[in-house]
């Protein structure tokens, strides 16, 4: 076999194995670069202002809701109008009326709602309200028991509002949800959509890298070849 | 499907190269094992501290800091509590026993560095970072700049303000980072991947790739699998 039938040899058959998933990477890769990143972490569905001073006189000290349990934190905020602390760090996450000391925790289904529509930078009206006692997929990681608190509008847009705290755990809508779909082909893990290192993914970026140099090999020949046939033609 | 054929090779003439570059920085990316170029096993979880038996009562805070304060959080800091106090100038800390303030200077970044750090090297340099460089991107400055002498060049980065170990850099993360750099194209900060060259050029290169599909409907004979058909046939004929 001469050599640019042995490179246009193997560009197709390199083409044919992984041709397919070439064009999975290169429109996933379009969808992820085209759709601002700041707009697929849904920066703009929550309102940023800035946080206002607080009072610190009248407030029970952080030390009483506390547990015994080592290493825990105690973050003082404001969560609709009223300063609570925020207990993370140990076993047990919760969250405290900062004035009385009163525990909110578990928060209720109103309560969620009012913190997300509180945090909700758009107008729409809320559609469901939900708890979950376990992070679903698209927030996988996160801890739970949680409010799943979904907007009206196209895109779906969704906070999840800690159980524990009424902290604000993720923002999804529907471009992120695109995003993390096309996120699944572009690194060939279809069940976790995060092991970057998966054996499939391995071997099929270096059968691309042998078909796209194969290609490369191709060029020479494809351009010389037309020169030829046009002096030929002459 | 002469005219494919003849977009397919001027597409991979122009775009080739990029495409080829994706391939390889992509294959590298596979290759190189994520947890080592995170350097998550670099740095260890903080000891557990039991639960503080003396506090400066938050009310006092207010006099102490002397501005207006948009948050306060009492925390451990590796061997005592600190009260983290935020204000529109920054953020500021005190000994949530003492009151005294807690700064981070390079003695203390050092200690804290070396509190966090899991491995065979010892510290050979601190070095204050007030400007943005590319181990440095996203983070919060100023920053400690805490060296080791191990074998994969660890760096740790401890903020100024908190005392955290906000970052962790190794010749792992270095190498796995000019791949990075190659497949977003962004080769000055090495940070974003939503700009108009990326876009114009992935918009090429997904044409290449399809029109290679395209082309690969008409690339095959019979004869190219002649060895898997007639084979097959025979089985069938027995």
């Amino acid at each position: 076999m001469r050599w640019p039938a042995l490179a246009r040899n193997t560009h197709k058959w390199l083409g044919l194995v992984v041709g397919m998933q070439a064009v999975l990477w290169t429109f996933s890769g379009l969808y992820m670069t085209a759709v601002h990143l700041d707009i697929i972490h849904g920066d703009h569905l929550v309102r940023h202002a800035p946080s206002p001073p607080l009072d610190l006189a009248d407030l029970v000290e952080p030390g009483a809701v506390m547990t015994a349990a080592p290493s825990q934190a105690v973050r003082l905020e404001t969560q609709l109008g009223r300063p609570v602390y925020v207990v993370t760090g140990g076993p047990e996450r919760a969250l405290f009326d900062a004035r009385t000391g009163d525990e909110l925790s578990p928060l209720g289904q109103a309560a969620a709602e009012a913190r997300a529509k509180a945090l909700y930078a758009g107008a729409e009206a809320v559609k469901t309200v939900e708890h979950l006692s376990k992070a679903p997929p698209e927030i996988r990681g996160r801890p739970a028991p949680l409010w799943r608190v979904e907007f009206q509008g196209w895109w779906r847009p969704t906070l999840y509002i800690s159980a524990q705290t009424g902290e604000l755990v993720a923002k999804r809508h529907d471009l992120w949800r695109i995003f993390d779909f096309v996120w699944m082909f572009h690194i060939m893990d279809y069940q976790e959509r995060e092991n970057v290192n998966n054996t499939l993914l391995r071997v099929a970026t270096w059968t691309a890298v042998a078909s796209s140099a194969s290609g490369a090999w191709l060029l020479i020949f494809s351009f010389r070849r037309r020169r030829r046939a046009r002096k030929a033609a002459a | 499907m002469l005219l494919i054929r003849t977009l397919h090779k001027w597409f991979g003439l122009i775009l080739g190269l990029q495409f080829l570059l994706w391939t390889v920085s992509g294959a590298m990316m596979a290759l190189l094992d994520h947890h080592k170029v995170s350097g998550e096993h670099t740095v260890r979880a903080p000891a557990p501290l039991a639960a503080p038996t003396r506090l400066v009562p938050i009310g006092e805070l207010a006099t102490v800091i002397g501005a207006p304060i948009q948050g306060v959080t009492l925390r451990p800091l590796n061997d005592r509590y600190v009260y983290e106090v935020k204000t529109a100038a920054g953020t500021s800390m005190l000994d949530a026993a003492s009151g005294e303030p807690v700064v981070v200077d390079a003695a203390a970044a050092r200690g804290l560095a070396a509190a966090a750090y899991v491995g065979e090297g010892r510290i050979t340099a601190i070095e204050s970072v007030t400007k943005h460089g590319l181990e440095t991107r996203g983070l919060v400055l100023p920053l400690w700049k805490v060296s080791f002498n191990d074998a994969d060049n660890t760096t740790l980065y401890v903020a100024a303000a908190t005392g955290d170990v906000v970052e962790r850099r190794t010749d792992s993360w270095r190498l796995w980072d000019v791949f990075w750099m190659l497949h977003i194209m962004d080769y000055s900060s090495r940070a974003s991947f939503n700009h108009p060259l990326i876009i114009t050029v992935a918009t090429g290169v997904a044409w290449l790739a399809l029109s290679g599909v395209i082309l690969l409907l008409r690339s095959f004979r019979r004869s190219d699998f002649a060895w898997a058909l007639d084979g097959l046939e025979r089985l069938r004929s027995r």
